[in-house]
């Protein structure tokens, strides 16, 4: 049972020691500012992973969420001059519902289907932030938006975003693991392999469904609200179509339905195009290659669902009987 | 309310219609026989525009010669696209995992991996920029019919997609290949069965599904008068969309709803701002599947 708290306590270490002593070596907020960058990208892989990975249905709409989350701390942090603690659970508040709203006619499409509607819906939040003028500035996008502070105790800088996105990311992938590893998690799963026979079984599929949804749409408002928090300006086009589609691509390359492979997976693909920056116009290529063979040849992704179950079961005791029997504490 | 511009707009409705139709067909063919959406077919489009525009810098030809650059370019294009992306997948030939999940996901994503190095390589070759199009061949000539005027690129749009869709019933309802393009849509494995070659028929209808596409990249082209690397991506969605409406497996449904959308989205600029006219096709997307899961032209299906 010794072994078993060593990797929690690793991985923390790793995020708040030794990352922020490498990027401080390496002397540049730059440097800070791609790993913050990487820390709300990760929460944004790992809620989409909840619903795509987990519960197995496609979302080609998640970085419409994200943006919802954004325009939502935004707005409020620079008409109301709410503080980020308040920002941070609104944002999330606000998306849960928004996408509950939207999605609830949506909610009896499976498949191919499901995953189109999510796209209808994405857009159409992309052209109303892009078009509401009035109310999101339109594609003018939301300058001056106040970083993460708090007076008296620390000011916003670099430093500060990374540690504070450190700690909502962390509390972010617990929460879902949680979620993900336990009893619910095991619904989920038999939802997204054959979603008949778990209705046959007693689920309740369209609530199970709904809650994914909100709890996903949840965290993906908290990403969103970090994103305008940390780097001051937001405007529609961070959130199109094709972030939806980066943000799929990032868990299908970590591996489908595996929270360590969403991490993964968002770090390969943004620290990537920073790493090969010496080689310019060149680098989306080797990035859309990358994905490409990751897929050919890797088909679980780099860290597959079975592979980070067993590492759970494993490593992180906490979500399993102390006991040694088969089944979920 | 029914004045002259209603009217132009209806015309210029339908002639963005059917460059949606063009590219819907594509999409409807390669979901019939794979059960993949190709999300490449809006680079397949750019390509298109971008050989008809290399021809007409490098040799200046006449305007037939480009489209038929353009349809062979689509083609070659299409056949590169199904080698690429989408045969490696193949790996199991029972029915099971020709229309698997983790077959469809691992083909929707490359796909996209191979439409994001397409457009990136073009835009290297290229540049990222907008290239406008040789004065001599716009098609923007006023063609005055009564009080309507039309432009020139109206009439090419209406007769190359007219010969188009023509020429395509003729292919599937009357020729070998075509039978066997509607047998492996229908069962792949009892295509297999009866002996037909499903790996041939595939990437015909590639080539037939990327040489329309091609054509509409290069049509647009010519009538708006500028191509750049990211063009693909909005009417790839709107024909996206359009076979959704039609029902996935629908030729006719995703020409109509295509044509729909076209008019739709156009009388739409009478009454609203430009950008709020996006929202037409995604409000119709989500209201079809919504209240017509199997699409407005759909077979009935067991289960959506």
């Amino acid at each position: 049972m010794n072994g078993s708290r060593q990797a929690p306590v690793l991985a923390l270490g790793a995020l708040f020691v030794v990352v922020p002593l490498v990027l401080y070596l390496s002397g540049s907020g730059y440097a800070f500012r791609v790993a913050t960058t990487i820390g709300v990208f990760c929460i944004l892989t790992v809620s989409a992973n909840f619903i795509t990975g987990t519960t197995g249905l496609l979302s080609l709409g998640h970085a419409a969420f994200y943006g919802i989350g954004a325009y939502a701390a935004a707005l409020a942090a620079t008409s109301f001059g709410w503080p980020f603690w308040i920002t941070l659970p609104f944002a999330g508040l606000v998306t849960s519902v928004i996408g509950i709203l939207l999605a609830l006619p949506t909610m009896r499409l499976v498949s191919i289907h499901f995953a189109v509607a999510t796209l209808g819906l994405g857009e159409i939040i992309h052209v109303t932030l892009l078009n509401w003028v009035d109310f999101t500035r339109g594609p003018m996008g939301i300058p001056a938006i106040p970083g993460i502070a708090i007076p008296g105790l620390f000011k916003a800088s670099d430093v500060g975003n990374y540690f504070a996105v450190a700690v909502i990311g962390a509390i972010a992938v617990f929460a879902i693991h949680r979620l993900t590893h336990s009893y619910y998690g095991n619904a989920l799963r038999a939802l997204r392999e054959d979603d008949q026979c778990a209705e046959t079984m007693g689920l309740d599929i369209v609530r199970l469904k709904i809650e994914v949804f909100a709890v996903s749409c949840f965290f993906a408002g908290v990403a969103g609200a970090l994103w305008s928090h940390t780097t001051g300006y937001i405007s529609p086009n961070d959130f199109r179509f094709n972030e939806s589609i980066l943000i799929l691509a990032m868990i299908v390359v970590g591996g489908l339905g595996s929270i360590p492979g969403a991490i993964v997976g968002a770090t390969l693909l943004l620290a990537l195009p920073e790493v090969l920056r010496p080689i310019g116009d060149y680098r989306m290529i080797v990035v859309g290659s990358v994905m490409f063979l990751s897929i050919l040849f890797l088909p679980r992704g780099i860290f597959g669902e079975v592979s980070a179950l067993d590492l759970m079961r494993r490593q992180f005791g906490a979500a399993w009987r102390r006991d040694g029997r088969v089944g979920w504490r | 309310m029914f004045d002259i511009f209603f009217f132009q707009q209806l015309v210029n409705g339908v002639a963005i219609g059917l460059v949606y139709a063009l590219m819907a067909i594509g999409f409807t063919l390669i979901f019939g026989v794979l059960n993949v959406v190709n999300f490449a077919h809006g680079e397949v489009y750019m390509i298109g525009a971008y050989a008809g525009l290399l021809a007409i810098t490098a040799f200046a030809p006449p305007l037939f010669v480009v489209v038929l650059l353009a349809l062979a370019a689509g083609a070659l294009t299409g056949f590169g696209l199904e080698r690429i992306a989408f045969r490696p997948f193949r790996r199991f030939r029972d029915e099971a995992s020709l229309k698997s999940k983790a077959m469809r996901e691992a083909t929707l994503l490359s796909s996209l991996a191979v439409s994001i190095i397409a457009r990136e390589a073009v835009e290297i070759i290229m540049g990222s920029n907008m290239q406008p199009i040789p004065q001599q061949y716009l098609l923007l000539q006023p063609v005055q019919i009564g009080a309507l005027t039309f432009a020139s690129g109206q009439f090419l749009i209406f007769g190359v997609s007219v010969v188009s869709l023509a020429v395509l019933q003729w292919l599937l309802n009357r020729t070998r290949i075509g039978l066997s393009i509607r047998a492996v849509a229908n069962n792949p494995i009892g295509a297999m069965y009866v002996g037909i070659n499903t790996n041939r028929t595939i990437i015909a209808t590639f080539v037939i599904g990327s040489m329309l596409g091609a054509v509409a990249g290069i049509l647009v082209g010519l009538y708006q008068g500028t191509i750049f690397p990211g063009m693909g991506f909005t009417p790839g969605v709107k024909a996206f969309v359009a076979m959704v409406m039609g029902g996935l497996n629908s030729i006719v449904g995703a020409v109509a709803c295509a044509m729909i959308l076209g008019v739709s989205e156009a009388l739409a600029t009478n009454f609203i701002a430009q950008g709020w006219a996006d929202l037409i096709a995604y409000s119709f997307l989500v209201i079809t599947l919504v209240f017509f899961p199997t699409g407005l032209f759909g077979a009935a299906r067991e289960r959506i």
